[in-house]
C-alpha cells in the first residue's frame, strides 16, 4: 500500500520544510493511496512526512498515517507490507510494548524503539519507511532486501528529500530535474535506469537492501548493506547435502506454502495473475492447497488470439480444473494507444517493460481485486531463463582466440564485445542483456553526454559489484545477476508503477529473503531442475499439458502495436526504446 | 495380547530412537490386556539393561549380527503376535516373514525420502514420531492406511530445575559464563543439528558467552577448525561424550539450549532441556516445530536465518526464565501411554475410536 514522502531539513542553514511542497508530493502519488492522505510537520519545521494510503491489513483509521507510536513521540511513513509483523508484535509485547492499532505501520515504530537501526534484520515484507526520532534528531530510512517497494532521495547538502517515486520529489518543485548522462546512459545499456542513479542528477534510489539514518549533528551516513543475494548463495555451499533430506518438490511445497501463506494475509480478498506458466500456476495452486484458492486474472492481447502464444485458453483451462475464479480480458491495439499517455505518465524511470503488467493490473482492478499475487522471481529463483545455460557458454566462447569472429559469423551486432567483455560472468551479463552497448551511446545520447556517462556508469563494473563476494558457483552467479540487475532495476519496479497506478498491491511470494535462504541450498544441488520440482510440489502435481509446455515470456506485441522497426534494421525492444526516451525527453 | 516389535535398537542404545523403543515397549507392557511383549533389536551399544517387566522378552542373542538378526526373527514369525511393530523403515524387508503386515514407525529423515515401495505397501498402519515426519513420508508414499502421530515423550520427574553443578562449571570452564548448549551426535553425514548455524553467530554474541556442544562424533575436529578460524576457539567448548546420568545435570548448565536443526524428526533433546527449566529454541522448519508445541513452549527460528538466531538468544539470555514451561504434561509419559494404548485398541478394532493422525490436533503449521 501506499506512497510516501518527506523533508528533513538537517543541515544549519536549511529552510523550513514547506508543507505545500509535501502536499504537491503527496498529490502526485495518489494513484498509489487513494483511500486517505496525511501530512505532518514538527512545531518548528524541521521535519514533515506525508502519505498516501490504500487500505490492506487494519481498514480503520488507527491505521492512517503518518503514525505516531502510542507515546506520540516516534513518527513514521511506511509503503509496503510486514509479513510477518504478529510474530514481531508478540515478542514485543513479551518486552511489554504496547500497541493503539493492529497495523504494521505500528510494530515497526516499536521494534524501532527496541531494536534500533538492527531492526532490519528482523523483517520480512517488502517495504520502503522512514522513520523520525526526535530524541536522537534523527530520521532512519530503509529499504526492503529485493527492492520491491521503491524510495528516492534527493540531498542538497542540507536538506533531504524522499519519496516513494522520482515524479513525486520532482513534484515538490525544489528538485532539480536536470538529467544525468549516467542513468540516462543505463536506460540505454540495460532498459531500465540501474540503481543507485536516476535519470536525474539531484535524484538518487535508496539501494535494495540497504538503511542509513540522517541526524542534525553528522548529516547523512553512509548506507549499510543489510542484504546480499551473493552472500546468500556463498553460505549454502556446502550445505547440498541438507537440501538431499528431503525431496526436493515436498522441500519446495514446504517453504513456497509457508512464503505464500504470509504472502496472503490480508483485510480484503487476495487475487492473482494467472498465465499458462509454471510459476504462477503453481503458486495458485499452493494458494488453493492453503485454504485461500485466489481469483484469477489473464491478459491476452487480440495479435495472440487462437495462436501458439495465447495462453489465455491454457490459464482457463487449468482454472476450469482447479476449481479457481478466473477472468479474461482481451486488450487491444485501440486500448494500448488510448492509455499510452496515461502509461508514459505513470512509468516513475524509463524502461522497456511494463506495459504487460499495467494491464494485467488494470484488469485485475477491473475485477475488483486490490491485492494480487504474482509468479514474478520464478525465472531467477530456479534458474530457467536462458541466461543460466547462455553464460557459461559465452564466457568460455570469450576465451578462444577467434571468439569474435566465430559472434560475428553467428550475425549477432554484440558480436565484437563477446571477447571485449564476456570473459566474466558481469561482462557475459552485460553482452547477453544488454540492450545497447557502450558505443552506441554517442549516437544515442550525443557525444559529450556520452562521454561523461562512460566515465561515471562503468555498465561491466556495476554487474560485477552485483557479484561480489563471488557466489562461486554457476548458478549462484546468474541467479545473482538476474535478481540484482534485471530482476531489481526491471521487472519490480515496474511491478511497482504499473500496478500501484491501479491501486493495485502485487505481491510476490518468490521474492523474499526468506525462501531464498532455505532453498539456495536446494537450488545449488539442483539447479534448473527445480523449476519441475516446483511444478510437481502441488497436489495433484501440475498436468503434464503445462508442466511440458515451452516456456514463452509474457511480452506485448509491441511492433504490432506500435510499428515498430519496420525497416528490420533495429530489433523490437531497441526500436521501443527510442519512444519510450522520447517520452522522457532524453532523445 | 502378544505385541513383537522388530528394532534398530531399544535397551542399552544411545539417542532417540533407541529411547522412543524403551518408552513404546514400557507403554504396550502398561496396556491391561498385554500378555507379553518381544523386542528384536539389530544393536546393543550396552550392556546396561534397564530393569525389565517381567512380560517384557528382550532378544538380547539377535543383537550379536545380521545373520543372528534375522535368525531371530524367522523363528519370532512362527510365532503369535497380535500386532507387529517394525520400528525403523530399513527393517521392513524382514516383515515378509509374517504372516501379517507390520505397523511401520517412522520417526525422521529415514522415512523422508522414498525406499522400495512394495514394501509399504504391505503394511498395515504408520506410527510417526510428528506430523511433519508423517506430511513427509505420505507425500513420496502415498500411503493409504490409517497414520497416527505418537511424539516422544519425557519423565519430566527424572529432571526438574536444578542449580549448575560447580565441579562441572569448573570442569568446563563456565564460571561465571553465559552458557549456550547444544546436545547430540556430531557426525559430518548429518550436518543438520545446527552447530555450524551458531558457531557463525558466536562473533557476534557478547564475549562472556560461551557455546557447549555436547556429543561425540567425527565432526568434531571440523567445527573445533571453524570455531578457531571465527577466532571464537576460546569460548566453545567441546564435552565429548556425556553419560547418560550425568546428562540432566548437563542441561541445568545452560542458560539456553539452542538447536536451530533442519532434519529432526522430533528432538527429543528439547524435550529434556524443557524438562530441566531450560529456555529452548528449536527450528520452525523440522520436527523441533512440534516439540515446542509450535512456540507455546519456546522459541522457534528460521535455522537459514542467522539475524533470528541471533535475537533468539539475546532476547533469552536476557528475559528468560527458568522453570519447566506450562503446557509440558503434553508430553508426559503418561499421555504417551495413553496414546499408545489409543493406537492399539483401534488396531485391534476395540470400542475406543483413536481418530488417525489427529493426536496433535492443536498444532498448526504456518
Amino acid at each position: 500500500m501506499c506512497g510516501i514522502a518527506g523533508a528533513f531539513a538537517y543541515g544549519g542553514g536549511a529552510p523550513p520544510v514547506d508543507r505545500a511542497e509535501l502536499q504537491a508530493m503527496n498529490d502526485r502519488m495518489r494513484p498509489r493511496g487513494p483511500d486517505a492522505g496525511g501530512i505532518w510537520v514538527d512545531g518548528d519545521a524541521r521535519v514533515g512526512l506525508a502519505a498516501r494510503r490504500l487500505a490492506i491489513i487494519d481498514l480503520s483509521p488507527e491505521g492512517t498515517q503518518p503514525m505516531t507510536d502510542v507515546d506520540g513521540e516516534l513518527r513514521i511513513v511506511f509503503n509496503g507490507e510486514i509479513y510477518n509483523h504478529r510474530e514481531l508484535r508478540a515478542r514485543l509485547e513479551r518486552f511489554g510494548a504496547r500497541f493503539h492499532s493492529s497495523s504494521d505501520t505500528e510494530v515497526l515504530l516499536q521494534l524501532y524503539r527496541h531494536d534500533g537501526e538492527a531492526m532490519v534484520d528482523l523483517l520480512s515484507g517488502m517495504y520502503a519507511f522512514a522513520i523520525w526520532d526526535p530524541r536522537a534528531g534523527r530520521l532512519f530510512i530503509a529499504r526492503d532486501a529485493y527492492g520491491i517497494k521503491p524510495l528516492y532521495i534527493a540531498d542538497d547538502g542540507a536538506t533531504l528529500r524522499f519519496a516513494s517515486t522520482v515524479k513525486a520529489l520532482l513534484a515538490g518543485g525544489r528538485v532539480s530535474a536536470a538529467h544525468d548522462p549516467a542513468g540516462v546512459a543505463g536506460f540505454w545499456l540495460l532498459g531500465s535506469v540501474p540503481e543507485p542513479y536516476t535519470i536525474h542528477r539531484s535524484i538518487r534510489a535508496v539501494e535494495a537492501g540497504t538503511c542509513f539514518s540522517v541526524d542534525e549533528r553528522r548529516g547523512r551516513a553512509a548506507a549499510r548493506p543489510y542484504y546480499s543475494i551473493a552472500k546468500t548463495f556463498a553460505h549454502a555451499r556446502g550445505q547440498e547435502s541438507i537440501a538431499e533430506l528431503v525431496e526436493p518438490a515436498t522441500l519446495l511445497r514446504e517453504f513456497v506454502t509457508e512464503s505464500l501463506r504470509y504472502h496472503l494475509v490480508s483485510d480484503v480478498p487476495v487475487g492473482a495473475f494467472l498465465s499458462a506458466g509454471i510459476d504462477s500456476t503453481t503458486l495458485a495452486a499452493l494458494a488453493a492447497a492453503a485454504g485461500q484458492p485466489p481469483r484469477c486474472v489473464t491478459v491476452t492481447f487480440d495479435e495472440l488470439r487462437g495462436g501458439a502464444d495465447d495462453e489465455a485458453p491454457l490459464a482457463e483451462r487449468f482454472a476450469r480444473e482447479r476449481g479457481l475464479p478466473h477472468t479474461t480480458r482481451v486488450v487491444t491495439r485501440a486500448e494500448f494507444r488510448a492509455e499510452l499517455p496515461k502509461i508514459f505518465d505513470a512509468m516513475d524511470q524509463p524502461t522497456i517493460d511494463g506495459v504487460n503488467t499495467w494491464f494485467v493490473s488494470k484488469a485485475a482492478s477491473e475485477a475488483g481485486l486490490k491485492v494480487a499475487i504474482s509468479g514474478l522471481g520464478g525465472d531467477e529463483l530456479f534458474g530457467s531463463y536462458p541466461a543460466f545455460r547462455a553464460l557459461p557458454r559465452l564466457t568460455r566462447l570469450a576465451r578462444l582466440p577467434l571468439a569474435s569472429l566465430l559472434a560475428r559469423a553467428a550475425r549477432n551486432p554484440k558480436a565484437k564485445y563477446v571477447r571485449r567483455y564476456a570473459q566474466t560472468y558481469a561482462g557475459a551479463y552485460v553482452v547477453k542483456r544488454g540492450l545497447f552497448m557502450p558505443d552506441d551511446l554517442p549516437m544515442l545520447m550525443g557525444r559529450d553526454a556520452a562521454a561523461e556517462a562512460l566515465e561515471r556508469f562503468d555498465v561491466l563494473a556495476h554487474a560485477a559489484h552485483a557479484i561480489e563476494p563471488d557466489p562461486e558457483t554457476t548458478f549462484g552467479r546468474v541467479a545473482t545477476l538476474e535478481a540484482s540487475l534485471y530482476m531489481r532495476n526491471q521487472l519490480l519496479r515496474d511491478t511497482d508503477w504499473a500496478s500501484m497506478a491501479h491501486s493495485l498491491e502485487v505481491r510476490t511470494p518468490l521474492v523474499t529473503a526468506a525462501l531464498l535462504r532455505q532453498i539456495a541450498p536446494l537450488l545449488l544441488a539442483r539447479g534448473a531442475r527445480c523449476k519441475q520440482y516446483f511444478a510437481a510440489s502441488p497436489e495433484p502435481p501440475l498436468p503434464e499439458w503445462l508442466r511440458k509446455r515451452k516456456k514463452t515470456g509474457f511480452s506485448v506485441p509491441l511492433k504490432e502495436w506500435m510499428e515498430l522497426a519496420p525497416d528490420g534494421t533495429s530489433t523490437r525492444m531497441r526500436s521501443w526504446a527510442r519512444v519510450v526516451a522520447e517520452a522522457f525527453a532524453l532523445s | 495380547m502378544r505385541f513383537l516389535l522388530l528394532c534398530t535398537d531399544a535397551y542399552g542404545g544411545h539417542g532417540g530412537i533407541a529411547l522412543f523403543n524403551r518408552q513404546l515397549v514400557g507403554a504396550l507392557a502398561a496396556h491391561p490386556a498385554c500378555e507379553q511383549v518381544v523386542v528384536v533389536p539389530r544393536l546393543i551399544v550396552t550392556r546396561e539393561n534397564d530393569s525389565l517387566s517381567p512380560i517384557v522378552a528382550f532378544d538380547a542373542g539377535a543383537a550379536r549380527g545380521k545373520l543372528a538378526w534375522v535368525n531371530a526373527v524367522r523363528r519370532r514369525a512362527r510365532e503369535h503376535f497380535d500386532i507387529v511393530f517394525c520400528g525403523h523403515i530399513n527393517l521392513l524387508p524382514a516383515t515378509r516373514l509374517f504372516d501379517q503386515p507390520p505397523v511401520l514407525i517412522t520417526h525422521g529423515i529415514e522415512a523422508w525420502k522414498p525406499v522400495r515401495r512394495p514394501f509399504i505397501a504391505g503394511t498395515r498402519a504408520a506410527i510417526s514420531v510428528s506430523e511433519l515426519t508423517r506430511d513427509r513420508f505420505l507425500s513420496w508414499s502415498h500411503f493409504a492406511g490409517p497414520t497416527y502421530v505418537l511424539p516422544n515423550a519425557v519423565r519430566l520427574e527424572q529432571y526438574g530445575v536444578r542449580p549448575k553443578r560447580a565441579d562441572l562449571l569448573a570442569r568446563w570452564g563456565l564460571a561465571g559464563k553465559r552458557v549456550l548448549l547444544t546436545f547430540g551426535r556430531i557426525v559430518a553425514a548429518e550436518r543438520y543439528k545446527g552447530f555450524d548455524d551458531v558457531l557463525e553467530i558466536m562473533p557476534e554474541l557478547d564475549r562472556d558467552i560461551v557455546y557447549v556442544i555436547a556429543g561425540k562424533g567425527d565432526d568434531t575436529d571440523r567445527l573445533r577448525r571453524k570455531a578457531r578460524d571465527l577466532g571464537v576457539a576460546d569460548r566453545v567448548v567441546f564435552t565429548g561424550f556425556v553419560a547418560e546420568e550425568e546428562k540432566a545435570d548437563l542441561y541445568a548448565l545452560a542458560d539456553v539450549y539452542v538447536m536451530p536443526s533442519r532434519g529432526e524428526g522430533f528432538g527429543f533433546v528439547l524435550l529434556e532441556a524443557m524438562a530441566c527449566g531450560v529456555p529452548v529454541i528449536g527450528s520452525k522448519h523440522d520436527g523441533g516445530r512440534e516439540a515446542l508445541r509450535n512456540g507455546a513452549l519456546g522459541t522457534l527460528v528460521d535455522p537459514a536465518n542467522p539475524a533470528e538466531i541471533r535475537t533468539a538468544i539475546n532476547d533469552l539470555l536476557r528475559d528468560g526464565k527458568r522453570g519447566v514451561p506450562a503446557g509440558m504434561e503434553y508430553f508426559a509419559y503418561e499421555r504417551f501411554v495413553e496414546r499408545v494404548h489409543a493406537i492399539v485398541e483401534d488396531l485391534s478394532g476395540g470400542n475406543r475410536r483413536y481418530e488417525p493422525g489427529k493426536v496433535l490436533e492443536s498444532f498448526h503449521r504456518q
